[in-house]
């Protein structure tokens, strides 16, 4: 890496891989300027304008919240778009970017998500809410709210998916993605079907298929806890009959008023 | 290929149990001899008492220690929220793991080094 002031070279290593031209994907280098805020999709972009109009990848938003440029850096997942170059650079002024792991390869750094998505709607990630929906809302309390461990910030990059070593021994594994939105609808007090979705991940391939490898941890970009989710609802699915008839309870009490915590009571200027 | 702490300890986890499964199938044909009297015994048994075999027994010994730890090391991460800490968890399996195994296998080593 060369360096003059703020701005350095630095060797981006690109993985190619072009199916009706290639045999199999190979590396190729280029040289990117790098300054204090470049970020690895900032890499990519100026490659693909500037060298090699040819360079395929995906990418949307640049907030790190369409979860398109999810990609491979030095051997781990994460956004390209958020993620500064120099924090992946080696001591030579290299990164390596590949495409998700584990995924067909449509061309360079764009995988084919198809089964990703099967396993996702394969958990019904939509809410399921009771035959009588009331008038006004649902009143959840802070604590149940506070269960759902931000299950609800997942922005379906597929990182965990494709770090996931048992989504690539077995393509039939629903994956931690899925399992995580089924956590967060199980756990949801105004979800009226968690005993059907316990008995869907409590199979060959649902939550007991998990190896504890931790690898989505790792992996996620908005720094949730899939393995802590699926752990939950192994536990869940052992007694599932018990823990619907307490959800049918508690949804009795779901249009009432929740109880409030301490400490958390709404100013009296935006009251109700 | 993915790698990690959790990958590793996954593959030694898997290759380990594997190996346990192929050392029972060994270990019942040795004893199975007895059934066809003491010196058939004796003389299965003498087939498996060369210095390979010892190297064989710290490495059996190794994987039964790492299958074990590693299996306690899951137990405690399936009924308390320690995934916050995966890493340490997996080192210190890994340091109990060696310990035990040095602790076993020396006596191993020495008993065969005196044949």
């Amino acid at each position: 890496m060369t360096q003059n002031g703020t701005t350095r070279t630095a060797t981006i290593r690109v993985q190619r891989f072009n199916p009706d031209v290639d045999a199999k994907p190979t590396l190729r280098e280029y040289q990117v300027q790098v300054s204090p805020d470049t970020t690895v999709l900032d890499a990519l972009e100026t490659i693909k304008a500037t060298q090699d109009g040819s360079l395929t990848y995906r990418r949307s938003c640049r907030h790190a919240i369409c979860g398109s440029c999810a990609m491979n850096v030095n051997g781990k997942n994460t956004l390209v778009c958020n993620k500064p170059l120099r924090e992946v650079l080696d001591r030579k002024g290299r990164a390596t970017i590949r495409p998700l792991p584990y995924l067909p390869i449509i061309k360079d750094l764009v995988v084919d998500r198809s089964q990703f998505w099967e396993q996702y709607l394969r958990v019904k990630p939509w809410l399921i809410p009771p035959a009588d929906v009331p008038e006004a809302e649902f009143r959840m309390t802070p604590a149940e709210v506070a269960a759902l461990r931000d299950a609800e910030k997942c922005i379906m990059c597929g990182a965990c998916y494709s770090s996931c070593q048992v989504v690539a021994l077995r393509q039939a594994y629903v994956g931690p993605h899925a399992l995580l939105k089924m956590y967060l609808r199980v756990l949801d007090p105004r979800d009226s079907a968690p005993e059907e979705r316990l008995v869907e991940i409590g199979g060959d391939d649902g939550v007991y298929r998990c190896h504890t490898i931790f690898n989505c941890i790792d992996a996620c970009p908005k720094e949730l806890n899939p393995t802590a989710a699926i752990e939950t609802l192994r536990k869940l699915a052992q007694k599932r009959a018990a823990f619907a008839r307490e959800r049918a309870e508690r949804q009795q009490t779901l249009a009432m008023p929740a109880p409030v915590a301490p400490g958390a009571e709404m100013p009296a200027d935006i009251e109700g | 290929m993915y790698t990690s702490t959790g990958f590793i300890s996954f593959l030694f986890r898997r290759i380990s149990g594997v190996a346990l499964v192929l050392y029972l199938f060994t270990h019942m044909w040795v004893i199975g001899s007895v059934n066809a009297g003491p010196e058939a015994f004796d003389a299965r048994l003498a087939l498996v008492q060369t210095p390979f075999f010892k190297v064989l027994e710290i490495a059996l010994l190794a994987a039964v220690v790492y299958h074990a730890v590693d299996g306690i090391r899951l137990l405690v991460v399936h009924h308390f929220d320690v995934t916050e800490y995966r890493k340490s968890l997996f080192y210190a399996m890994f340091a109990v793991f060696v310990l035990l195994t040095i602790a076993g296998g020396l006596p191993i080593l020495l008993f065969a080094l005196e044949g």
